[in-house]
């Protein structure tokens, strides 16, 4: 009796132990030796789930003055309706139903010719239904309409930064993606891969219990925000958009930065569009031509060859030189704006009635190396601005040996540099000298609440702090003192300005006489910046100069940001 | 006389047996799986709910954020001389009361 009770305890004994080696080496089989094809099946599974469900994607924000978080892009709820031609009775009365409540929806036609496919069994008809709309058409229980939970990507501001802000489309693949500005930039950020959790947790067991429990993908995902402020945004939109309007201008554009950090409070351009409504949107609308296009600056870039001059050594600010009013260089004639021969004066003289005798004459002073080293460093390379296709400066004309194209470049022409490159060089002269990185987010709020503050370089120096203060002042002179004889003076708040007007270059590689390119930087208060503005229109049609076209709209931007950043005298600093 | 079957003082001791301790574990073990498996759905199934609820409303938060873009897009394109307000002549700096009691 004992012995057949031990043999049987054996053999169970044995049976258990050849059950457990079988799974384990089961396991062994899937886990170790094909464990890569498995967990490539498991997370096709896994993303096949995410797509399956309701659309999902992280959020953008702007950030107010008071750190508030406000969505730029965020996701709508609401129905999509779809057909069953099957079971739909009666086309027409459904068609009423559907198109009664839903904005957009399949014309009549092409409706009741998908009503009419009986081979169909699942058509969609209308997209982006409100709540109260699915829920009213879904009361109806109409026989063979379906009325079905539905997200979309929205954003509340419309038009607001919208080529900053990006939009998405399906791209190559069948899911949404990035497609420009910072939805393509920060997508990895952005794309939710998870999808439905009843559907793909066993994928997510079976694809490895250590990226279950510590998720890299879950760390990476999470909401976008922005240093955009939406009030300042909406004002400079607004502004820039009546600049374009009032000159009938090709474009225009504008950027408003904090020079010493390079956070971008604001950008705007125009023509833009509405990123809810893409169906009949120019594609080359999507382009952020602050980033991705170069253009001539003219003279604003005398503010540059003077901090130049001054930082090297070449000049200083109580230099003079003999003003002619033109002269030859390589078979070329060289003029001020005005023609006006002003005699021996110093150096502000030059920013203040913006001579480009005066610049050239600066180039003449730098050399050829040291202009091309200071003009390398502040345009030679991308600026690092987190948004997509950032363009580089063109300065071939920079590597000849010819003095007139170091002449040119001094004011700003023969050199072509992009909007945000250009601001970036003037904010060097604003904060004391030093190359910030322009960026337009500044932190990551991952989806388990944490917030990662980003970091941005600080830049490299490359003028002194003295060249920057005298060509400051300099610009305050301008503003103050030459801008419409002062009209615009700010008292307590001293204002940097400088005003450009470039020829457009033609397709042929010379200058139309009348067509250009208007600017104008500025930045306040003088000697503690709080914030920088530049503000450019392409091809004015009424107006000539840059103090016509853009100073009206510039100076509405230094009164509202005074006033609603609270900006006063005590905040500005001194000269000295 | 009645024999009575001897038995050596070593079989006395109580003998082991694995059959009930391992068929304790593969209870233990079978409750504990299916009471994972409980927990884990129920948690798959309240993340799903409160994501959804999360994201309807986020929203009905971005609804109301779109209507406070608007309205600051209507005072901006406000043209407030047709309003009747004019331009102040002057502008002075004037220090202001704290909002607080601090000091």
């Amino acid at each position: 009796m004992r012995a057949i009770f031990k043999f049987r305890v054996r053999v169970v004994l044995m049976v258990v132990v050849g059950i457990a080696v079988l799974i384990a080496g089961r396991l062994y089989v899937v886990q170790v030796v094909h464990g890569t094809r498995y967990s490539e099946r498991a997370k096709q599974q896994f993303s096949a789930a995410g797509q399956s469900g309701l659309f999902d994607r992280g959020s953008i924000y702007f950030t107010t003055k008071d750190g508030t978080h406000v969505s730029a892009a965020t996701l709508a709820t609401g129905y999509l309706v779809a057909i069953n031609p099957r079971l739909l009775a009666d086309p027409t009365a459904a068609y009423d139903a559907i198109s009664a409540v839903a904005t957009t929806t399949l014309s009549k036609s092409a409706f009741l010719a998908a009503a009419a496919n009986k081979n169909l069994v699942y058509v969609e008809v209308a997209h982006e239904l409100s709540t109260a709309a699915g829920q009213r058409l879904a009361a109806e229980n109409i026989t063979g309409v379906e009325v079905l939970p539905e997200r979309w990507r929205w954003y509340p501001g419309g038009s607001l930064a919208t080529k900053t802000i990006g939009v998405v489309g399906y791209g190559t693949g069948s899911t949404l993606i990035g497609q420009s500005g910072l939805e393509e930039e920060y997508d990895p950020v952005l794309e939710r891969s998870g999808g439905d959790l009843l559907g793909n947790f066993f994928a997510m067991l079976f694809s490895g219990a250590g990226s279950t429990l510590v998720s890299a993908q879950g760390a990476r995902e999470g909401d976008v925000v922005t240093t955009i402020e939406p009030e300042v945004e909406s004002r400079l939109m607004d502004d820039v958009a009546a600049m374009n309007a009032k000159h009938s201008s090709h474009s225009s554009g504008g950027i408003i930065m904090d020079p010493k950090t390079g956070a971008i409070i604001a950008l705007a351009t125009y023509p833009t569009y509405n990123p809810n409504n893409l169906s009949n949107v120019n594609p080359q609308l999507l382009e952020n031509p602050l980033v991705s296009h170069v253009y001539e600056f003219g003279s604003i870039m005398k503010a540059v060859t003077m901090a130049s001059g001054l930082s090297s050594g070449a000049i200083s600010a109580t230099s003079t030189y003999d003003d002619t009013g033109c002269f030859h260089v390589d078979g070329d004639r060289i003029c001020n704006w005005n023609y006006h021969a002003y005699g021996v004066i110093p150096m502000k003289v030059i920013i203040m009635q913006s001579l480009n005798l005066g610049a050239s004459w600066i180039a003449e002073q730098l050399g050829h190396t040291r202009m091309r080293d200071y003009f390398t460093k502040l345009f030679g390379t991308k600026t690092g601005i987190d948004l997509p296709n950032e363009a580089t400066a063109l300065l071939g004309n920079l590597s000849k040996p010819q003095q007139i194209y170091y002449d040119t470049a001094s004011f700003g022409e023969g050199v072509a540099v992009t909007p945000i490159e250009m601001i970036r060089a003037e904010a060097a002269i604003a904060n004391g000298g030093v190359l910030v990185t322009p960026h337009v987010v500044s932190s990551i709020v991952s989806q388990s609440g944490q917030t990662k503050e980003l970091t941005w370089a600080s830049g490299t120096r490359v003028f002194t702090r003295q060249a920057t203060r005298e060509t400051a002042s300099m610009m305050n002179d301008l503003f103050s003192q030459v801008l419409y004889n002062g009209k615009y003076n700010i008292p307590g708040i001293p204002v940097s300005m400088k005003t450009g007007t470039a020829q457009l270059p033609t397709p042929t590689g010379t200058y139309y006489n009348n067509r250009f390119f208007d600017d104008e930087v500025v930045f306040f208060p003088s000697y503690n910046p709080r914030f920088i503005i530049l503000l450019y229109t392409e091809d004015p049609k009424n107006a000539i100069y840059g103090t016509d076209t853009i100073t009206p709209p510039m100076i509405d931007l230094i009164h509202f940001l005074i006033n609603y950043y609270g900006i006063t005298p005590a905040m500005a600093g001194t000269a000295s | 006389m009645r024999k009575f079957a001897t038995v050596p003082a070593s079989s006395t001791r109580p003998t082991f047996s694995a059959v009930p301790v391992l068929a304790g574990f593969v209870a233990t073990f079978g409750v504990a799986y299916v009471a994972l498996m409980a927990v884990v759905m129920t948690y798959a199934a309240l993340t799903v709910e409160f994501s959804q609820s999360v994201r309807s409303s986020e929203a009905q938060v971005a609804t109301l954020e779109s209507q406070y873009l608007s309205a600051i897009a209507n005072v901006n394109s406000t043209n407030y001389a047709a309003e009747g307000y004019a331009k102040p002549i002057a502008e002075v700096y004037v220090p202001g009361s704290r909002a607080t009691a601090l000091r």
